[in-house]
């Protein structure tokens, strides 16, 4: 039987294989895409129940998903099974890797938050001397954010912002609340910007690949999609060194197959992707590949205070963002390096855990504090450091009987010192106009929280310090490619899936060009 | 499998395939013709039975969550709930380090009314109980309470509170609470 061979294999279905995808078949490429997770029926697969009508009343299944703390009873089907895919890690230093299996991925449940990087983060070692530069800067990727926004449908208010540059927004020209406007007057008066958030509006329910790229891809005639589909690892042409294909298990039968493609595109998450590297043994010249894991800290509820003066949730938007305002003049003003964001409201209700107190004199409290409560995510810069690492577990395998990832990693001092004053500036801007603190807190989640894992197969000019070129193109394998967020050499405190789309997008024509000169 | 979802699988599945070994029925049949049952959940019919407290910590998380959820402007407190049934369900099937904050609590509880008032906790008045309380009135802050007792107190505020409201008797009338967009097993 004659093997089928195509164009491009993408492995991978969210935010970076769809683009990839969108990109090469509308000009042509004959693409196969696996994906590890099922094609969902969402009309089949989700229904609007009561609390009491699970097993646990909404609590979840103890120690189910010991990792994903977003997890609930309700949605826990939707995460990985950490049983039948497992990982590992120092009972000390836990990794939260939230994993999403299904066509789309995780661009069925992010957040939406839409930034650009800035040359604060391109650039970082030119301003504070730590780390590496990206071989690109935002002039090189401007132009692919221009042209993956409007697909996105950002919206946002332009800001002239050098640490958050804009995009092309659909204008939020929503009016603030009342609190809000006397919380930017403090943030002005110390010099902090506050900007409304840079969202993704999408189409219908979801801003995702399945249906904002892949349906058009899928138009073209030149788009094969396997579900079910689990990468086991590359193959290699003997001959030329160069990949051929993968091998892959099916999901339900367990069956082994191999694909075979002329180029092969990794998509499937920072994590996977490079699991899937380094159980083919290949593109790991440089001994990076695993390396500098990064992603950004969590803190939630850093503060939860309560406005004192009526009225303040009145008269427009009560939810804002502060990009980052610290360490852009010489990039080491503060006892630390990088900066931080806060995504906060001002008109919330807090939980009842923040207020002290039990019985019919909390239930007052609560009638009395709802729409009034301040509460901040705290997001910060994760420094990409060497020693924080995945590589493969000796021991363990998944249920289709692929070694597993063992994770080391840990913040650091920097991170720890970053966020003690993200707290205190936030308490501080929240009490000088006008709220009370409840409560606060600055402790992050555990590394992984921020499901935006980074860095693991970093792009550099040097092949002796990166696994990826500025193309996110293989050093080692020419017509290897990662797409995804392991490309990153810094991730700086912006959501990053703009940038992994952009990057897509740029490595895609850029392969093209490539097939087309037939230099790959 | 539960009732319910059987038959929204049975809906999904073509006629023919219904049931294997079964006649498909006239043609132009439509599993929707099948009538809609409405099935009951156990907790509408019938009592829970407590068994991973003992009695006396049992009795005192009965009266430790109607203080931290009592009846308040109509709504069913934790006793009409059932919270501290169903807590005894899901402490019972957590892991050891939750069970422990709850017996340590709960013993603690009753020791010290015991040593000031001379009675288990169940059987204080509630401005005695109140004066054991005490820790739920201070602030709140990241880390964990060292004393047993203001543990078991800050954890079983918050799944009192849950158990409460995302009980059937609560959710009655209530549009919004204790509901969610729930995720099946994927195929």
């Amino acid at each position: 039987m004659p093997q089928k061979e195509y164009d491009v294999l993408i492995i991978g279905s969210g935010a970076s294989g769809g683009m990839a995808a969108y990109t090469l078949t509308r000009k042509g490429v004959k693409c196969l895409m696996l994906d590890a997770g099922p094609l969902v029926d969402f009309n089949r697969s989700r229904q609007v129940r009561q609390a009491y009508e699970l097993p646990y009343h909404g609590f979840g299944e103890p120690g189910r998903l010991p990792h994903v703390a977003q997890a609930t009873e309700f949605n826990a089907n939707q995460w990985v099974d950490e049983k039948e895919v497992p990982y590992t890690h120092d009972p000390k230093t836990p990794f939260n890797w939230v994993r999403v299996r299904m066509v789309g991925g995780k661009s069925l449940f992010w957040a939406r938050m839409s930034f650009r990087l800035s040359d604060y983060e391109f650039k970082a070692k030119d301003h504070d001397g730590f780390g590496e530069n990206w071989p690109i800067d935002h002039a090189e990727l401007a132009p692919f954010y221009s042209r993956v926004e409007p697909i996105f449908r950002v919206a946002g208010r332009k800001e002239g912002l050098k640490q958050l540059p804009d995009g092309e927004f659909e204008e939020d020209a929503s009016p603030w609340s009342e609190s809000m406007n006397r919380f930017i007057a403090q943030a002005k008066s110390r010099d902090i910007a506050v900007t409304k958030m840079r969202r993704s509006l999408g189409k219908g329910q979801f801003a995702s690949s399945l249906n904002l790229l892949l349906p058009e891809a899928m138009e073209t005639g030149n788009l094969t999609i396997v579900p079910n589909a689990v990468v086991r690892d590359l193959t290699v042409d003997k001959n030329t060194g160069l990949v051929n294909g993968a091998n892959f298990v099916d999901r339900h039968s367990k069956r082994e197959m191999h694909a075979k493609a002329r180029v092969v595109v990794l998509g499937a998450s920072c994590l996977e992707s490079t699991r899937i590297l380094l159980n083919s043994k290949i593109a790991n010249s440089s001994g990076v590949l695993g390396h500098y894991l990064h992603d950004q800290t969590y803190v939630t509820q850093g503060v939860v205070a309560i406005d004192k003066a009526p009225g303040g949730n009145q008269g427009g938007g009560s939810g804002g963002y502060v990009p980052r305002f610290v360490n852009l003049k010489s990039g080491k003003e503060e006892d630390f390096i990088r900066g931080y964001a806060f995504d906060f409201n001002l008109a919330g209700t807090p939980d009842a855990k923040y207020v002290p107190g039990y019985g019919a004199e909390l239930e007052k409290a609560l009638a009395e504090y709802r729409g009034k409560a301040a509460s901040v995510t705290i997001m910060g810069e994760v420094l990409a450091r060497y020693e924080n690492i995945v590589s493969i577990d000796k021991i363990v395998v998944d249920a289709y009987g692929i070694p597993v990832l063992h994770f080391q990693c840990k913040y650091g001092d920097n991170e720890t010192k970053m966020l003690k004053h993200a707290m205190t500036t936030f308490e501080e801007l929240c009490r000088a106009a006008g709220f009370e603190t409840l409560a606060k807190h600055d402790r992050p989640w555990p590394p992984g929280y921020s499901i935006h894992e980074l860095g693991t197969c970093r792009m550099g000019d040097d092949p002796k310090k990166s696994v990826l070129n500025k193309w996110n193109q293989s050093h080692d394998i020419k017509n290897l490619f990662v797409v995804d967020g392991s490309s990153f050499v810094t991730g700086g405190y912006q959501n990053p899936t703009m940038t992994i789309l952009s990057l897509a997008m740029r490595a895609s024509e850029y392969m093209m060009d490539q097939m087309k000169a037939r230099n790959i | 499998m539960k009732r319910r979802r059987f038959f929204h699988i049975l809906a999904a599945l073509p006629a023919a395939s219904v049931l294997h070994g079964q006649q498909a029925g006239p043609a132009g049949a439509s599993p929707d013709d099948l009538p809609k049952l409405e099935p009951s959940l156990p907790d509408s019919a019938a009592d829970p039975v407590p068994h991973f407290f003992t009695a006396a910590q049992f009795a005192a998380l009965r009266k430790t969550a109607d203080l931290i959820m009592p009846p308040v402007n109509g709504s069913p407190g934790a006793l009409t709930a059932g919270a501290a049934e169903f807590l005894d369900f899901l402490i019972g099937d957590s892991d050891a380090e939750r069970r422990h904050v709850y017996r340590a609590g709960l013993d603690g509880l009753n020791a010290q009314a015991q040593k000031r008032f001379n009675k288990p906790f169940a059987d204080l008045d509630n401005a005695q109980a109140d004066l054991l309380l005490a820790p739920l009135g201070q602030p709140w802050t990241f880390d964990e309470p060292d004393d047993p007792v203001a543990r078991f107190l800050r954890a079983a505020k918050a799944d009192v509170r849950t158990a409460t409201m995302n009980s059937r008797e609560y959710g009655a009338g209530r549009r919004f609470v204790g509901s969610g967009l729930y995720w099946y097993p994927l195929d």
